[in-house]
């Protein structure tokens, strides 16, 4: 077809107002039926609506048209929308080119003139190169029909679960002992106050138990390949020390251990010994030794665990184990941390015993916690009557390197001022806030509840936390609201940690190839409509790892994410993109820098009959154009991108008399 | 400039606003977002920088009693209804000052205008004296004389106390 000569549509887009009240598309489509090639040049108030793809379509074949330009908005936008228009009406989808003339033209000017010249710049440009693409054909590839969840938090816990319900097999890899994440540690959660675990253990169950489920904890993700459809991935378990099977659960091994450590999950309010559960309904549920503190492990001696068990489920010969997994889709569901109080040294976490983050505060007020439930200030044991709660605690502060809110804070302190309220109703709390957000079903409610049951919001972020001699916290603060300047001697201060991307975030990131947003959280494919989805087909994420939300918005997330594997999954096999490298044998001297410099190992150079060449691996290959741009031979080509077709657009940009 | 005084909230009352809530027309109290939608249609407020209800009601709930009862502002609300007609909270303004009023009146805080209308009341049974003057003119145009002096309000008084609060 490319020897044919070139007949082309152009189809200037108004976009309503979005361009027409810039650009004048009229002249530019006046300007484009000029263009050598061009046959037709049309305007439309918008090309996309089904008018406007009807009269491309149209065109194509009363004016037999092989080449189709859009001047528009951005390809990613609606890019696929006039390639399926082209391809409906018999014209190879690759034989279409897009111009922006919104995003990167009409939105970001004020000049109209100088607007319309460089609309028509972008269309000449455009026209030269649609003169020389090829059609290209999209290759087929089978579909690995399994999902990985990284992470078994609520977030993951969930997605396995919609994934495995829908008929999918599901692996869940879960870096920690047991499933449950953060939200197995809360209390009760807002606005409702039910029991965190009450609601979360069941599901947890379930996960261990279903038959789609393949639960693999204690374990890391080491390496990453593939693509959507047909990844590999390389899992290292740790021993647990203990065989499942024979673990009855009686806990003599606890007994007897004598090593006592700081408990995890009471984020170090109580001990544990190093063989343990990490909490009573943890899932999996049986001992695990830790190996960086047993004494046999570290020094040798000891099993006194393996001495005493009477089911002889202590196992020390236990190793390591590496798996390889072949899925065809991965969630990433990696959660959050906790900002670090020690970091805000004005509010003296660390060094003031009776200053407490929102996670301390949740383990003393749990059955489970040191306490058994009771809120008491850790340096004498005494009940605290009066309590402030800190807002905006590494959240909204640049400060700290956050400046995005954390969402969650507001409401968690309005449920923990209500359960002291609940537990001490003659107390007296203050909650220190920059502004109340409580965005969600029911939590205006929660939070007008809170108000009306004395919980005194004030607002005005204190600068300093200072310590009298008996270990009272004085807080001077403005309250804003009346404009007067509050001296205020507390018992207890629970500071509002705000959510941080977990640290670990970054070496799966890489593995995966994904994008980060500025405030640290996994970028998604698009803010609005698109928020399940990364920018790498196949992977999908859901809950904090993507911002900070709550377990409603959490949970709805991951029934997006897994809506949207099941929808890859329940494929047969899936189009691969044909916009790829190719290596011109000839000219490759095996020289290695396009191998070195790419980013998803899709080109290789191999031993052949003519010497070290390099080989794209297609399926692999997601045409960034890197090994292109590093070839010093100029043997690597992009398919869509070629040397041929970019230079003739950028001489259609500098030399428009060239052209005309 | 003055220095601007730091408040020891160890002197003030955290009391105060459940007090404010247990009196009739206090109930609501503690509904306020001071969201200042009380203040802004307030035709005191426009004409007189001392009566503000929305500041008035967040000193009361941090607990400035003192000030709250002493200073003469609550005395101020014309009792309108404009605030209690757009409130988003219906917290319901005029009756919460009548409230914080009848605080101030048991703890002898009242405002001098009306502690003078209470006693001519509490004397005459009126707001204010007839004389002969008056009942001459009554007479004149065909109606009753009234009595100069009304005695069963100061008995009333008597009876429920009212009398040694006011007087």
């Amino acid at each position: 077809m490319s020897k044919n000569e070139p007949r082309i549509g152009v189809y200037v887009c108004h976009c309503g107002l979005n361009i027409g009240a810039v650009v004048d598309v009229a002249a530019v489509a006046t300007y484009a039926q000029t263009l050598p090639g061009v046959v037709v040049s049309r305007e439309s108030t918008y090309t996309c609506s089904d008018n406007g793809q009807r009269s491309i379509q149209e065109d194509i074949e009363t004016h037999n048209l092989n080449r189709v330009v859009v001047a528009s908005c951005s390809p990613r936008m609606h890019g696929d929308t006039f390639m399926k228009t082209c391809e409906t009406a018999g014209l190879n989808p690759y034989l279409f080119e897009m111009v922006n003339i919104r995003e990167q033209c009409s939105w970001v000017h004020t000049d109209k003139e100088q607007a319309t010249e460089k609309a028509k710049d972008l269309v000449r440009m455009a026209v030269a190169k649609v003169q020389l693409l090829e059609p290209l054909e999209k290759q087929k590839s089978a579909v690995n029909k399994a999902a990985l969840v990284v992470g078994g938090g609520v977030a993951g816990i969930f997605s396995a679960l919609y994934l495995a319900n829908a008929g999918i097999k599901t692996y869940v890899v879960e870096k920690k002992p047991s499933i449950g994440g953060h939200m197995a540690q809360l209390d009760k959660t807002f606005p409702t106050l039910d029991c965190s675990l009450c609601i979360l253990s069941p599901r947890m169950a379930d996960v261990g138990k279903h038959e789609n489920i393949e639960l693999i904890t204690y374990a890391d993700i080491q390496d990453v390949s593939g693509y959507a459809g047909n990844f590999h991935v390389t899992v290292k378990s740790n021993p647990r020390y203990v065989i499942k099977e024979n673990c009855r659960l009686c806990g003599v091994c606890a007994e007897k251990c004598p090593v006592s450590l700081p408990d995890e999950f009471n984020v170090g309010l109580k001990k544990r010994k190093a063989v343990y559960i990490p909490f009573p309904q943890a899932v999996p549920n049986y001992y695990l030794i830790d190996a960086d503190h047993c004494l046999h492990l570290t020094k040798g001696g000891c099993m006194l665990c393996q001495k005493n068990c009477p089911n002889d489920a202590i196992d020390f010969d236990q190793t390591e184990s590496v798996r390889e997994l072949n899925v065809g889709a991965i969630i990433v569901a990696t959660g959050f941390e906790l900002y670090d109080a020690t970091q805000k040294k004005e509010y003296g976490y660390g060094r003031y015993p009776n200053v407490i983050t929102n996670m301390d505060f949740e383990r003393w007020v749990s059955a489970d916690g040191p306490t058994h439930g009771k809120v008491v200030r850790p340096s004498d044991g005494n009940p605290p009557q009066k309590i402030g709660f800190i807002q905006c605690v590494g959240s909204r502060d640049e400060q700290e390197g956050a400046g995005y809110c954390s969402r969650i804070c507001c409401m968690a302190t309005v449920k923990q001022a209500t359960m002291l309220r609940e537990k001490y109703p003659e107390a007296e709390i203050y909650v220190y806030y920059t502004d109340m957000r409580t965005p969600g079903k029911g939590f205006e409610e929660f939070y007008q509840r809170g108000r009306e049951q004395g919980i005194v919001f004030i607002r005005g972020k204190p600068g300093e936390i200072e310590e009298d001699n008996n270990q009272n916290l004085i807080i001077v603060s403005e309250d804003t609201d009346s404009g007067l300047i509050l001296r205020n001697t507390l018992d207890l201060v629970v500071l509002a940690c705000g959510l941080r991307p977990p640290e670990a975030l970054e070496e799966l990131t890489q593995m995966l190839h994904l994008s980060r947003s500025p405030d640290g959280f996994i970028m998604e494919a698009h803010p609005k409509l698109r928020p399940a989805e990364t920018s790498i087909p196949g992977v999908f994420l859901t809950g904090c790892v993507q911002f900070p939300k709550d377990i409603p918005d959490t949970v709805a997330q991951s029934g997006g994410a897994a809506a949207m594997a099941a929808a890859l999954l329940t494929k047969d096999e899936i189009e691969l993109e044909p916009v790829r490298a190719t290596v011109d044998e000839e000219l490759c001297i095996g020289c290695g820098l396009c191998e070195d410099n790419c980013d998803y190992g899709a080109i290789e150079v191999k031993r052949t009959e003519e010497g070290m060449k390099a080989q794209v691996i297609e399926v692999a290959c997601q045409g960034c154009g890197v090994c292109a741009a590093s070839c010093p031979q100029k043997a690597v080509t992009i398919r869509h991108f070629t040397d041929g077709q970019l230079l003739a657009q950028v001489t259609a940009a500098l030399e428009p008399e060239v052209i005309l | 400039m003055k220095k601007k005084e730091i408040i020891n909230m160890d002197e003030l009352d955290p009391q105060f606003k459940y007090e404010i809530a247990s009196q009739p027309g206090g109930e609501h109290i503690l509904k306020c977002v001071q969201c200042a939608t009380c203040s802004s249609g307030c035709p005191v407020a426009s004409v007189s920088d001392k009566f503000n209800p929305r500041r008035i009601i967040r000193m009361a709930v941090l607990g400035l009693k003192d000030v709250v009862l002493k200073e003469d502002f609550v005395w101020y609300c014309a009792a309108c209804y404009t605030c209690s007609e757009r409130c988003p909270q219906d917290v319901r303004i005029p009756d919460l000052m009548a409230a914080i009023r009848n605080i101030a009146v048991k703890e002898g805080s009242i405002h001098p205008a009306y502690r003078e209308q209470g006693r001519l009341i509490g004397e005459l049974g009126r707001l204010y004296e007839v004389t002969e003057f008056e009942n001459e003119r009554r007479e004149k145009l065909g109606l009753p004389k009234v009595k100069e002096k009304n005695r069963e309000i100061a008995e009333i008084y008597g009876c429920t106390g009212v009398g040694k609060v006011v007087l």
